[in-house]
């Protein structure tokens, strides 16, 4: 089975600021990390490879540092990664985006099944794997927490939504996102890490995936941000419980629930 | 482990390298050197695992794969509760293969990317939790006469709650007890000397001038500013605790190294 897994490289802090001209998040001077809910996919994916062989490609789009995110995904167990850097790129939304990666799919070939995270943590869009489908007119299946059969020609997941979950059976080649319930992302070994750290990624342009440059960055982004802001700060506050050992547990259990914490 | 007191032998804590580590190779390159060198003082190497949630490499994989010798006498594992049960398996395996028979079991920082073992995994009915006891249990039962298990006591813990985790520790399998970092004299540690006075007891030296980083370890906060000797602070503990083995976490090998070998004679 050959699966891509797309990740994305973010940046691993609360305190992002935006930038006031682009209303872009300036990425400057801040830590990047895999897009946790990334990790899943790219879990699901070498899990499956491990059951029914095959090969895992981690493929991502971003500046030429992002390809750190992708020597991480190697350790974590793909078996090559690719990634699409050029200013062309630059400035894409999420339907710009979802085009990009769908060409190099394409590109790749023989594809069976794409998984990508349910969501980014920095644009939270959830944009972005459904956007893969409708460019590739796969079929495909969001939020799903677990894959509950594969076979040469379909999948069957279990999807979760509001009301419980749906078990959908679809035919491959197939678009899923993940969400953290589908399991426990390995942690890379160093042999793994070691080995990531040498190998050879390459790195594709519009023109070595047949993208029309139209499609690609702000020309063909059809979504404008007209403001972007940080979220307010999360409120928080100190309690002190005073009292006996059970009189503190008492009163613990009750500001919890009062918090719809428990 | 009691050979371990008689002979003097330091156990000296070393760090192997975080996972997010941006320069790896030297980063491995200063473990092998401390490990080797603590090899060639005749100490033990006490190598941690994943601590204070921190995620790092598995002291395991660094010996396999920068091919570090292994004396069985001189080297200790921690071993905590937040791994999968296929992972706790690799690294047990490897530690038999590898001829390292000391663990340190203790239930561990856990950290968001970490996993946690659950009950089911290792076979543990009527706990809702796996903590060191259930780990020790494991390990005896699934890999009996293969490892010597310690464990950890924390004086700053409710007394009455630590001894009664300790004795279902010992229960468990525990055959000796590594302390947390003491700075003077413990009337807890004493009062485990006295309770247990067959069983080897090591207590922890804070070899770090940064005393202030124990605050949440002892439960009130220490000053950024308070001096602290280190090692006034070991030799006090030999004084004071001739009867124990001593762990020195976050020793300096550059400048507090050279200091300890004339220390504990």
């Amino acid at each position: 089975m050959k699966i891509v897994v797309c990740i994305k490289q973010v940046p691993a802090t609360n305190d992002a600021k935006i930038d006031p001209e682009t209303k872009r998040i300036i990425r400057e001077g801040l830590k990047a990390i895999m897009n946790p809910f990334d990790t899943y996919a790219l879990e699901e994916g070498v899990r499956l490879r491990e059951k029914l062989g095959g090969e895992v490609i981690a493929l991502t789009m971003g500046p030429p540092k992002a390809e750190a995110v992708l020597r991480e995904a190697l350790a974590a167990g793909a078996d090559r990664g690719i990634l699409l850097s050029d200013r062309a790129f630059g400035g894409s939304d999420t339907w710009a985006t979802s085009y990009a990666l769908a060409k190099a799919i394409e590109k790749i070939g023989d594809v069976d099944l794409v998984i990508c995270g349910k969501q980014a943590i920095d644009g939270d869009t959830a944009q972005v794997g459904p956007g893969i489908s409708a460019h590739l007119n796969w079929m495909q299946a969001a939020s799903v927490m677990a894959v509950e059969q594969v076979d040469e020609s379909c999948i069957t997941v279990k999807r979760m939504h509001e009301e419980g979950h749906d078990i959908c059976k679809m035919q491959l080649p197939a678009v899923l996102t993940v969400v953290k319930d589908i399991n426990t992302p390995r942690i890379p070994s160093l042999k793994g890490r070691l080995a990531a750290q040498k190998a050879q990624i390459p790195v594709w342009k519009p023109e070595d995936i047949g993208a029309d440059p139209d499609k690609l960055g702000l020309n063909g982004s059809p979504t404008r941000v007209v403001k972007t802001q940080p979220p307010d700060p999360r409120q928080t506050d100190t309690i002190r419980i005073e009292g006996t050992a059970q009189e503190c547990a008492r009163a613990l259990v009750r500001e919890l629930r009062l918090r719809s914490l428990v | 482990m009691l050979h371990h007191i008689q002979n003097k032998i330091y156990h000296v804590e070393i760090l192997p390298p975080k996972q997010e580590s941006e320069k790896l190779e030297k980063d491995l390159e200063l473990f092998a050197q401390k490990y080797t060198r603590v090899m060639e003082s005749g100490y033990c190497a006490c190598i941690t695992d994943n601590a204070m949630g921190n995620l790092s490499f598995q002291g395991t994989e660094m010996i396999q794969e920068l091919e570090l010798p292994v004396i069985p006498e001189q080297v200790m594992i921690h071993l905590n509760t937040f791994h999968t049960k296929e992972n706790l398996d690799e690294i047990l395996n490897d530690c038999v293969n590898l001829g390292i028979k000391y663990l340190l079991i203790i239930s561990g920082d856990g950290s968001e990317r970490l996993p946690k073992l659950k009950p089911s995994d290792i076979g543990v009915t009527g706990s809702e939790s796996v903590t060191s006891v259930e780990l020790l249990q494991y390990i005896r039962r699934e890999y009996a006469g293969k490892f010597v298990l310690g464990v950890a006591f924390n004086p700053y813990e409710p007394p009455e709650h630590e001894f009664e985790k300790m004795e279902r520790k010992i229960a468990a399998g525990a055959t000796f007890i590594v302390t947390q970092p003491l700075i003077e004299k413990n009337a807890v540690v004493d009062r485990l000397l006295e309770k247990y006075p067959d069983i080897p007891v090591i207590v922890e030296a804070w070899m770090s001038k940064k005393l202030y980083l124990l605050s949440e370890a002892v439960g009130y906060t220490i000053p950024e500013d308070q001096d602290y000797d280190p090692i006034a602070t070991l030799k006090m503990l030999h004084q004071t605790y001739p009867q124990c083995g001593v762990y020195l976490a976050l020793l300096g090998f550059k400048r507090q190294y050279d200091l300890i070998k004339d220390i504990w004679v």
